[in-house]
């Protein structure tokens, strides 16, 4: 793989951080092994879910469909889906893992804050395989300060992985007259096999 | 992913304290003296005046106990396995398409797509035990599936339907109003679909119409015609009901995680 591809969000969240991402020693001995694997389990590969940071970073378009109570997110990469919860209910406490987490939304002046917990253990935030555990929080501030343009920042809180909160921040353009293709990673899949 | 909706099918007929992802409550249900929701209430409408077709929206299934919300373990609608036996008369297979239903009951349907973690296309969506909810907006009503986490778009914004789409499994949805009644129409299908367990074809010839209405508030009427000549001597239309399903939500199906069958089916 090209050095210039790996320096993108996509394939390294880490890559705009003097130090890298401040990993915890198992986090960055599980990191380690997985760039030495080549990546191989990353759920992408096996067409899984990408989950809530390699869908923002991904070079596939999305579109947001916005309406009171609920702002949907649906991904043209794996044809995938997210909910964003706008109604004013909390969290879960006790809800079931899962590859997108359970996300809530409340707006800050013109930013929309929204909060998820409860993801899957050992989630892969990147290519390379920064992990999320279970005990991970997200917050992502999304704002939109002109037509054609989409800011979200995103702040990682995962004590068990990364020994402190760390952000970064992804830029989106609006993508006009055109509209999602269907993309089903699964269809004619002939990779699984050979990845090693 | 089996356990997941079992658990869900639990929550619903108990008072589960630690599934709160399941039973938040539905805002804005129409309720009867007595309190309980009131599911034959007027259709909510949007601002517009149309119908809100919005909702978490469920097949509902006889049992020994009653008719109760169809889930993957508790039982699965008829037509989801024959789509036939939803439509008067059965289906009017083509000789070409009744030797490829006859072939594919045989190899006990092993190469349905679904099967093997595709997609289920737009007769699925519907006839599936697995939830789908709508989320209307003006120009664009999004159906999201708990199959494989996915959605379906129909543009309700006056677009024509393209003269030559990309085929894809869902193809290319428009929308409009006939009076209470919204009317989608579908072509650019991609070749190879099964319409149900059974195997019955669907071409990259056929074109849907689907007329949707929601009678009242906790009633989804659904009629689905199909129109494809290379499979079906004649169009014909299969008509579903729905159910409007409270205080939970869509559980995510990831088909392909510990995915164990295919390489199984003979």
């Amino acid at each position: 793989m090209p050095l210039a591809v790996r320096t993108s969000q996509f394939w390294n969240l880490g890559a705009s951080f003097k130090d890298g991402l401040p990993f915890q020693p198992w986090a960055a001995e599980l990191h380690r092994q997985r760039v030495a694997s080549n990546s191989k389990d990353n759920p992408d590969a096996h067409c899984l879910p990408l989950g809530v940071m390699q869908l923002h970073t991904h070079g596939q378009p999305r579109k947001m469909v916005q309406t009171p109570g609920v702002i949907v997110i649906i991904y043209e990469a794996n044809a995938g889906l997210r909910q964003i919860f706008t109604d004013g209910r909390p969290l879960p406490k006790d809800a079931e893992p899962w590859w997108f987490g359970y996300s809530t939304g409340k707006w800050e002046g013109d930013t929309l804050v929204v909060e998820s917990t409860s993801f899957r253990d050992l989630g892969w935030l990147d290519v390379e395989g920064s992990p999320l555990t279970d005990t991970g929080r997200i917050i992502e501030r999304f704002r939109r300060p002109d037509f054609g343009h989409l800011e979200i920042e995103v702040t990682i809180d995962d004590p068990k992985a990364y020994t402190k909160p760390w952000t970064v921040t992804v830029y989106q353009r609006i993508m006009l007259d055109t509209d999602l293709i269907e993309f089903i990673c699964q269809e004619n899949s002939k990779d699984d096999p050979h990845l090693r | 992913m089996t356990e997941l909706r079992s658990l869900a099918t639990f929550a619903l007929l108990t008072v589960s304290a630690s599934a709160q992802w399941l039973n938040y409550p539905t805002a804005g249900v129409p309720k009867t003296a007595s309190g309980s929701a009131n599911l034959t209430a007027p259709t909510p409408r949007t601002a517009d005046g149309k119908p809100d077709l919005s909702g978490l929206w469920g097949m509902m299934c006889p049992t020994a106990n009653g008719t109760v919300m169809c889930a993957p373990e508790v039982a699965v609608p008829q037509v989801f396995g024959d789509i036939g036996r939803g439509v008067k008369g059965g289906l009017p297979y083509t000789p070409w398409a009744a030797d490829l239903v006859k072939t594919r009951k045989a190899q006990n349907g092993k190469d349905d797509p679904t099967s093997h973690c595709l997609p289920g296309g737009v007769a699925k969506l519907h006839t599936s035990a697995l939830l789908r909810k709508i989320v209307q907006t003006p120009g664009l009503i999004v159906f999201l599936t708990e199959r494989n986490a996915s959605y379906r778009q129909v543009f309700t914004d006056g677009r024509p339907l393209p003269k030559d789409p990309n085929p894809s499994w869902n193809g290319y949805s428009t929308g409009h109003w006939d009076g209470d009644t919204l009317v989608v129409e579908t072509n650019g299908f991609q070749e190879g679909q099964w319409l149900d367990r059974a195997g019955s074809p669907l071409t990259e010839s056929a074109k849907m119409t689907e007329r949707i209405r929601r009678p009242n508030y906790g009633t989804l009427e659904i009629e689905l015609t199909v129109d494809d000549p290379k499979a079906y001597t004649k169009p014909w239309t299969l008509q579903l009901s729905q159910s409007i399903i409270l205080n939970t939500e869509l559980l995510d199906y990831i088909c392909l995680e510990n995915e164990k069958d295919s390489s199984h089916l003979v």
